[in-house]
């Protein structure tokens, strides 16, 4: 069994414990230079394709892997390793909880594992206004918002997030991720709300800001 | 018959003249009178008066008691956040760890206000409607309760690293729990339904459910004084339905729209009634021709089954579903016709 497969099975078992010792014994051998490289983010990935897109992780699951995700990042902190030398960098993304809706457990989880692909994510929180959204991104850079909602009244807020992102001439420029339990059950609704993009869970998150950060830069590049 | 005449019959297995259709249509009724939601949510008075709009105007048959459960984590002590078109959500939980509840004090459900506003709405309900359309209640199982005094990710923190904590928690809201259910009984509900989000198995795995979940349920629901509904949160159900067969006081379940009913009925036996139909969320999206092809589909598909009521998945009908588009099921329910004569 590889050393992702094993962590999986940690992970499937809500062992974090195990799936802790699990990487510190590959780390004391290979170096936790490496750990998020080689390791992390090869099994969060297969998490994401594989088991995730068949409906057979749980909430539960995806926390735990989470905080593992967690685990490894304050342990390469502490260790005073850089992060870069683990893992390329990647850009500022801005993500929170759209106006009105306080569902922080969704966001948080993929706070964390935006952080491990190298994003520098800014995090707003819960009830965040469309305009503090745009102001942040032009702030900080980011070419990429994520905005999360958990219920059908709450998403329709994303609407005006879109407004205020083509009311500025950002279209494309920064592109807009649109996440939460209510876009499992109707897919249309990512359109209905001006997103550019979602994913089916929090682990597939990381894929779908790689493919907007290249869209935002296509567009400029195009523009 | 009259709505509790085909929900008695449809229980009890016996021919309908038509089938029952039950969609969750709480927050509907402020929309119907136009109450804002803080008073819709606060004002008994105010609810059982949406409630009669919904009658009136959709003759469901099966009205329900506040679908409000935020206001329970504010009987906690969380901090509330009322919302234009949709039901009150939490913006700070009352608490943060388990070590938090050594300090806590749950709420008296007979002292209360804010728990007491359900308990006065369903009698108020009742008062007016008991003997022509039975009254539910809609309360998430007792696993659930602590996420809404703690938030969901410290409680699911709890649950997952701190098996201990979590029994210890679960020890302070089991009572509570059984005297504030019982209180809904007494007051006129006819049944209470109850989401199972530490069941579901988008949630929870398993091994959670057999070893912390199923075993609160078997101690709570054999003390309630009524009959019991699970429900499937809003997501599909059937992949742990086999864990939750047997258990004390549960009558029915109400699927989720991607389950399949005819597996559902094969684990929960002929006995138990089964709610299936469409989604509360995007019912607001269809068309009234997509209703009808929709309840007509199921109700084909159901045909033989005795015990199956049409109603909707997921929390509560959306604010902004056209009013047509629950009249279509209604109308869908009696083209069909009787069942089992």
């Amino acid at each position: 069994m590889t050393i992702q497969q094993s962590l999986i099975e940690k992970i499937r078992l809500a062992d974090r414990q195990g799936a802790n010792a699990l990487l510190d014994a590959w780390a004391t051998e290979h170096g936790y230079e490496r750990l998020i490289s080689d390791v992390l983010d090869p099994t969060l990935l297969l998490i994401g394709e594989k088991w995730c897109a068949s409906g057979a992780m749980t909430l539960a699951q995806v926390y735990i892997a989470a905080k593992v995700t967690e685990d490894v990042l304050n342990k390469i902190i502490s260790m005073r390793i850089n992060p870069s030398e683990s893992h390329p960098p990647k850009g500022p993304v801005v993500i929170g909880n759209i106006e009105e809706d306080f569902h922080a457990l969704g966001r948080r989880m993929v706070g964390t594992f935006l952080r491990a692909e190298g994003w520098i994510v800014h995090d707003l929180g819960n009830d965040v206004p469309a305009t503090v959204f745009v102001d942040k991104a032009l702030e900080v850079g980011a070419r990429v918002i994520g905005v999360s909602a958990m219920i059908m009244t709450t998403a329709l807020n994303i609407k005006m997030v879109r407004q205020e992102i083509d009311s500025r001439g950002l279209t494309g420029r920064i592109q807009l991720a649109v996440g939460g339990a209510v876009f499992c059950v109707s897919p249309g609704l990512v359109g209905e709300v001006g997103g550019d993009g979602t994913a089916a869970n929090a682990l597939a998150v990381p894929d779908l800001f790689n493919r907007l950060w290249r869209q935002s830069v296509e567009k400029e590049a195009g523009a | 018959m009259n709505s509790t005449d085909r929900i008695m019959a449809t229980l009890t297995g016996k021919p309908l003249d038509r089938r029952a259709v039950a969609p969750v249509l709480s927050l509907y009724g402020a929309r119907l009178t136009g109450c804002p939601l803080d008073q819709y949510y606060t004002d008994p008075a105010a609810y059982a008066r949406g409630q009669s709009a919904v009658r009136e105007t959709f003759r469901p048959d099966v009205l329900c008691a506040p679908l409000a459960f935020a206001s329970i984590g504010a009987a906690f002590g969380s901090e509330l956040v009322f919302i234009d078109t949709d039901v009150p959500n939490i913006r700070r939980p009352a608490v943060q760890t388990v070590e938090d509840w050594n300090l806590l004090v749950p709420p008296d459900p007979d002292t209360d206000p804010r728990l007491l506003y359900f308990r006065e709405s369903i009698r108020l309900m009742a008062a007016e409607h008991r003997d022509q359309v039975p009254i539910s209640m809609v309360i998430p199982i007792p696993a659930d309760i602590p996420g809404l005094v703690m938030g969901l990710e410290a409680w699911l923190e709890t649950v997952l690293f701190d098996p201990a904590g979590a029994q210890l928690v679960m020890e302070k809201v089991i009572p509570f729990y059984v005297q504030l259910v019982n209180g809904f009984f007494a007051a006129g509900a006819k049944f209470v339904a109850m989401p199972c989000g530490f069941a579901s198995p988008t949630i929870v795995t398993r091994d959670i459910v057999s070893t912390f979940t199923r075993p609160i349920l078997d101690r709570v629901l054999s003390q309630l004084h009524g009959p019991v509904i699970l429900h499937n949160v809003g997501a599909p159900l059937l992949a742990h339905l086999d864990l939750l067969t047997g258990l004390p006081s549960v009558v029915g379940v109400i699927m989720d729209q991607r389950d399949d009913l005819a597996r559902a009925r094969l684990v929960v036996g002929p006995d138990i009634v089964l709610f299936g139909g469409l989604d509360c969320s995007t019912i607001s999206q269809m068309t009234v021709s997509d209703v009808e092809n929709r309840c007509r589909a199921i109700l084909e598909e159901r045909r033989q089954d005795p015990r199956f009521v049409l109603g909707t998945s997921g929390p509560d009908v959306v604010w902004n579903t056209p009013p047509e588009n629950i009249h279509a099921m209604l109308k869908t329910a009696e083209s069909i016709g009787s069942v089992g004569v």
